[in-house]
């Protein structure tokens, strides 16, 4: 691609930039969650977020509100602000935004399958799926015994494809495969996603490539700490760590023969970026995860894509961040209707 | 019958009805502290992993109980409640207690999925492995909660009906003082 995005950028995508600029600054600010903190029930929440950004969007529930319905209502928000993006879009940025897909669709898909396992009906999966994850031939996934009867019946049209090439096998699905599969697939998407960036060049790969590598990585560390006293062996565990990160390849290497959270820590001090966020985390219950720490990371990294203009990745960053606004709501709503108040505190404030 | 031994036994009844009664509060204290923790991390492991993955879609709407509640009679006639893993122990072993499953509705929490696998799994598979492999440690501190509950529970329902039959005993006792010395009622 040639240098000067700022010369043509806005022919195509000018428009898209600005209304996403717009929807950025309509987030939720620090006040909105201090009146959010302290409200006592799901029906005062419902009133405060309807001085926001979100409005009505609870009207249409029936009694009792419950947390759930209020997620799901928030994610029809975000899917319905997405939808018109992707629809006024053009190429490169279409597919951008179906690489950005990708990642909801391996959720319904894995989704749709544990909920085969359960015998649960498809229709009752259907409703619960992400919205912006939805594909045409999500109804017939449970249909599949194996991972090659999945991608040869049901996947191979949609985009999800190219991303099973180290998936196949003749193994029936159950919880340790699906799980595995989950992993391999998220691998092949995201090293794929990065590849497109990469190859994209200009500002777009000068923001979204170090987003990927740390989501790599963060996948890398956070699959390795859940898997200490499960089933999943270490050679397993090296097959599911994403290779376009920082870590690889001498990290990642001794991030699988890692044992516990020590050694964890020891491969992360050898990389600057991962050093301070080790050193944050609380040890016990008191004070922060691993994943808290990593979230905060993600969404300092969101927003400083803001600051520079003519690329895709303003994109990708509202939407990442406006995940981690309906992550803090729900938390603030659980906190609230558990009545259990003492970590309601623990949101991530973004603007 | 002597007063005298009569209000001592009185006196004992009272103190270790009171002593069964602190406990008692002790343990339904724990309990709630439990509960609410366990409810906690689950809305933790909601915010890790994604407010649809922990729900009610990842369990089967019939299950097998993993744990089972056992009465037992004690000396005095007492039934006392055990809670115990239910493939722990077969009937035949258990000896003088009757192994009594509640129904499967109260353990929704702890139960098996029924497979498609035609052969019967004999090992119980742990309710954990409904949310995947690799959960985030704040499911397990559930679990962990919620099986500790589950003990509490079954001490109190033991604790409660100690308690009853302390109060019954020591009304008896209080009729028959009565009547042995009706100017001290």
């Amino acid at each position: 691609m040639l240098e000067g995005a700022e010369l043509y950028f806005n022919v195509d995508h000018g428009y898209l930039e600005g209304l996403v600029r717009g929807c950025k600054a309509s987030l939720l600010t620090q006040q909105d969650y201090i009146n959010l903190v302290q409200c006592e029930t799901l029906e005062d929440v419902k009133i405060h977020l309807q001085t926001t950004d979100y409005g009505n969007f609870l009207a249409n529930q029936t009694n009792p509100l419950t947390v759930s319905k209020i997620d799901t209502e928030m994610r029809k928000k975000l899917c319905r602000e997405f939808e018109y993006f992707r629809n006024h879009s053009l190429e490169p940025l279409s597919t951008f935004f179906t690489y950005m897909t990708c990642s909801y669709m391996i959720d319904n898909v894995i989704l749709l399958m544990n909920g085969a396992l359960q015998k649960k009906s498809v229709k009752e999966i259907l409703v619960k799926c992400h919205p912006l994850g939805r594909f045409t031939e999500m109804e017939a996934v449970n249909i599949a015994e194996t991972p090659s009867d999945l991608f040869n019946a049901v996947l191979v049209e949609t985009p999800l494809a190219p991303f099973f090439q180290d998936c196949m096998s003749e193994n029936t699905l159950n919880e340790l495969n699906i799980e595995l599969l989950r992993n391999k697939l998220y691998k092949s998407y995201l090293e794929a996603f990065y590849k497109f960036c990469k190859n994209h060049g200009d500002v777009t790969a000068e923001i979204m490539c170090p987003i990927l590598e740390f989501e790599a990585d963060r996948r890398a560390f956070i699959i390795t700490l859940n898997s200490f006293g499960t089933e999943l062996s270490k050679d397993d565990r090296e097959t599911l760590y994403p290779t376009c990160g920082k870590l690889y390849p001498e990290g990642l290497r001794l991030l699988a023969q890692a044992e516990d959270f020590d050694q964890m820590r020891r491969v992360a001090d050898h990389y600057g970026v991962y050093k301070p966020l080790f050193e944050a985390v609380g040890d016990g219950n008191g004070g922060k995860t691993l994943e808290d720490v990593f979230y905060e990371r993600e969404v300092q990294m969101n927003v400083l894509a803001f600051n520079r203009q003519f690329h895709y990745g303003v994109f990708y960053a509202y939407t990442k961040l406006k995940e981690q606004e309906m992550r803090n709501i729900v938390w603030i709503a659980e906190c609230i209707s558990q009545r259990h108040r003492t970590k309601i505190n623990s949101y991530i404030p973004i603007l | 019958m002597a007063a005298p031994d009569l209000r001592s036994e009185l006196d004992s009844l009272l103190l270790q009805l009171l002593r069964d009664l602190e406990e008692l509060e002790a343990k339904r204290a724990a309990l709630n502290a439990r509960v609410e923790e366990g409810w906690l991390s689950l809305s933790k492991a909601r915010y890790a992993m994604g407010a649809k993955s922990v729900g009610p879609l990842q369990y089967a709407s019939h299950m097998e109980p993993q744990v089972c509640v056992y009465t037992s009679e004690a000396q005095d006639g007492l039934q006392k409640f055990w809670v115990m893993r239910a493939s722990a122990q077969t009937p035949e072993e258990l000896g003088p207690r009757e192994a009594v499953c509640l129904s499967p509705a109260l353990r929704r929490r702890k139960g098996l999925t029924k497979t498609p696998e035609p052969e019967s799994s004999p090992a119980p598979r742990d309710p954990l492995n409904w949310f995947g492999i690799l959960v985030p440690h704040s499911l397990r501190h559930a679990q962990a909660s919620f099986r500790e509950g589950l003990q509490l529970a079954a001490d109190m329902a033991s604790l409660q009906i100690r308690i009853d039959w302390g109060r019954s005993q020591l009304r008896g006792l209080r009729e028959k003082l009565k009547h042995l010395e009706p100017e001290s009622a």
